[in-house]
């Protein structure tokens, strides 16, 4: 009988720390920056009052986000393409609902003046690479290039070691550290993930399975609001840049110009609606995945994404 | 009370598998996911299964935890020695000491970094920075707590400082240096996996990875590795102190 007490109390706590959400709460996985620029502007035209949503942000770096929504602690959450199909592979049910990046905003940069132009060439190279352990896309390009005279380091959200270090390359978002580089007085080269075919979609909007069960409307309203504050962001940045400002005072307004500016083709969509995924770009991913070890069987892509109808 | 090997392990054991086994039912009745508490029997099957990458991390570990505390020892008893030698000296640079002991070291690990440069060097100092502290504080307090009527005896012979040193306030201070290095040896530890997480190598890196591939369970079996070094280091300090202290000190008398 003693379990069924340690059980009820351990499920006592975990209700506790996750219960029911009354608000829309969005967890975002970094502070706030043009990344999400579409949500700001939505929340600053009323996108989600609108239409009746109880929106709140909150989250932000180190954020355990998909474990956020997979508990339910909150509704919505910013994660990336593959931590979707890596949290699905170890039995959680998050489903993507809405891609900001069409093109992954993720790459390597490295000092301009070392002159080089691949990157076979790069990982040919000698010097430091510094990245987060684990990425998939570092284990993609371990496969296709290996790393050869690269020492791998962590990488630890700062760009002094890269500013320091003339033999120094370094994961980036295209829109954010190579600015920052570039203006404190160092030329970088960047080289972006997705022309060596890993292109995940990024800055995804995750929620749970169970919520598009059982409120598909809530999502589907929740995902309209989104998709005008983008509209609204990618036509004139700088109302949604004003408010984020105060909230991320690393970045000053040039900074949040520049990104701005620097992601709008990767968002930006020829036909078709903000947001939306496609089937075969997630296929592609689980396969990917799969063949670097990190996932088992992939699902069918239908069930990694929703594009929600109005 | 008797104290063959079944009497001093088998408390802990039973504690051990029974705390596992309501962990595992309590998760599997609660269907707990994966991502957010790894059922025990996750763990230990990602224990086994990745033990070709968690040894090898193990050993890095260990070493960058072993130099930390010999540096720790060697210095911390050196700075005890020192502050002991004068009321003075020991107002004016204690308070110092101190700082070793509330440094956030998750804050100042980047910089260790940017000083020692990647790899086992900034682990290393990570561990020491950590350590260091309950050694100091420790033998100053042995050092400190010398029996004055033996001191006494001590000057009544004219011993010199050096062999008062070295005969009575060292051997005098050892218990307490032993349980400052008993605390020393778990923070080590800690240390050496913060600095990994910034400097690379080790545990620390299979952690970081593990968290971004949401192996929860794979996370959980580094901890327990990282665990089992804590254990070790802490069992080889235990014997070290009934060895050296067993024929005379009351503390590793016959219990």
């Amino acid at each position: 009988m003693r379990w069924r007490i340690v059980s009820a109390l351990v499920g006592l706590a975990l209700a506790a720390c996750g219960g029911e959400e009354q608000k829309l709460e969005l967890a975002l996985n970094w502070k706030p920056e043009p990344e999400f620029g579409g949500i700001f502007e939505a929340e600053r035209i009323g996108a989600f009052a609108e239409r009746g949503l109880d929106f709140a942000r909150t989250g932000g770096p180190g954020a355990p986000v998909v474990q956020m929504v997979t508990a339910r602690q909150v509704a919505f959450g910013i994660a990336s393409a593959d931590e979707v199909v890596l949290a699905r592979d170890r039995g959680s049910d998050v489903v993507a609902v809405f891609a900001t990046y069409q093109t992954s905003p993720q790459g390597l940069m490295t000092r301009a003046s070392r002159g080089i132009e691949t990157l076979a060439e790069l990982f040919e190279s000698e010097g430091t690479l510094a990245v987060e352990p684990g990425l998939p896309y570092v284990k993609w390009l371990e496969q296709r290039y290996g790393f050869g005279r690269l020492q791998v380091v962590p990488y630890s959200y700062s760009i002094a070691p890269f500013l320091q270090d003339p033999k120094l390359t370094q994961q980036v978002f295209v829109t954010a550290e190579p600015i920052a580089a570039r203006r404190a007085g160092v030329e970088p080269r960047v080289f972006p993930i997705a022309d060596s075919g890993y292109d995940p979609y990024t800055a995804v909007v995750i929620t749970h399975g169970a919520r598009l069960r059982d409120d598909p409307g809530t999502v589907a309203a929740f995902v309209a609001a989104l998709r005008e504050g983008w509209r609204g962001y990618l036509d004139d940045p700088a109302p949604a840049n004003a408010r984020m400002a105060p909230l991320n005072p690393e970045m000053d307004a040039e900074a949040f110009r520049l990104a701005a500016e620097t992601q709008q083709p990767l968002i930006e969509v020829a036909d078709g609606a903000l947001g939306a995924m496609e089937p075969e770009r997630w296929a592609e991913l689980a396969r990917q995945l799969q063949t670097l070890g990190l996932i088992g069987e992939p699902e069918p892509a239908e069930r990694y994404f929703v594009n929600p109808e109005p | 009370m008797s104290s063959g090997p079944l009497a001093r392990l088998g408390p802990p054991l039973v504690t051990f598998v029974a705390g596992v086994g309501l962990g595992e039912l309590a998760i599997r009745a609660l269907d707990v996911s994966p991502l957010i508490l790894p059922r025990p029997s996750a763990v230990l099957a990602a224990a086994l299964a990745e033990s070709a990458s968690l040894l090898p991390a193990l050993a890095a570990t260990a070493r960058a935890v072993l130099v930390g505390l010999a540096l720790s020892s060697t210095l911390g008893i050196a700075a005890a020695v020192a502050l002991a030698a004068s009321p003075w000296i020991q107002r004016a640079f204690y308070p110092y000491a101190i700082f070793f002991q509330i440094v956030p070291i998750v804050a100042i690990a980047p910089l260790l970094v940017i000083w020692f440069g990647y790899g086992s060097r900034a682990v290393v100092a990570a561990a020491f920075v950590v350590s260091v502290f309950p050694v100091i504080a420790n033998t100053l307090a042995g050092l400190r707590s010398v029996d004055p009527a033996l001191r006494d005896l001590f000057r009544l012979h004219r011993a010199s400082g050096l062999a008062a040193l070295w005969k009575l306030r060292l051997p005098w201070a050892l218990p307490y240096l032993l349980t400052g290095l008993r605390i020393a040896a778990g923070l080590a530890v800690i240390g050496a996996i913060v600095g990994e997480f910034v400097g690379g190598g080790g545990l620390g890196v299979i952690v970081l990875g593990a968290m971004r591939q949401q192996r929860t369970d794979l996370v959980f079996a580094a901890v327990a590795y990282a665990s089992g070094l804590g254990l070790a280091l802490f069992a080889a300090v235990g014997l070290a102190s009934r060895i050296a202290l067993r024929h005379w000190h009351a503390s590793e008398g016959d219990r």
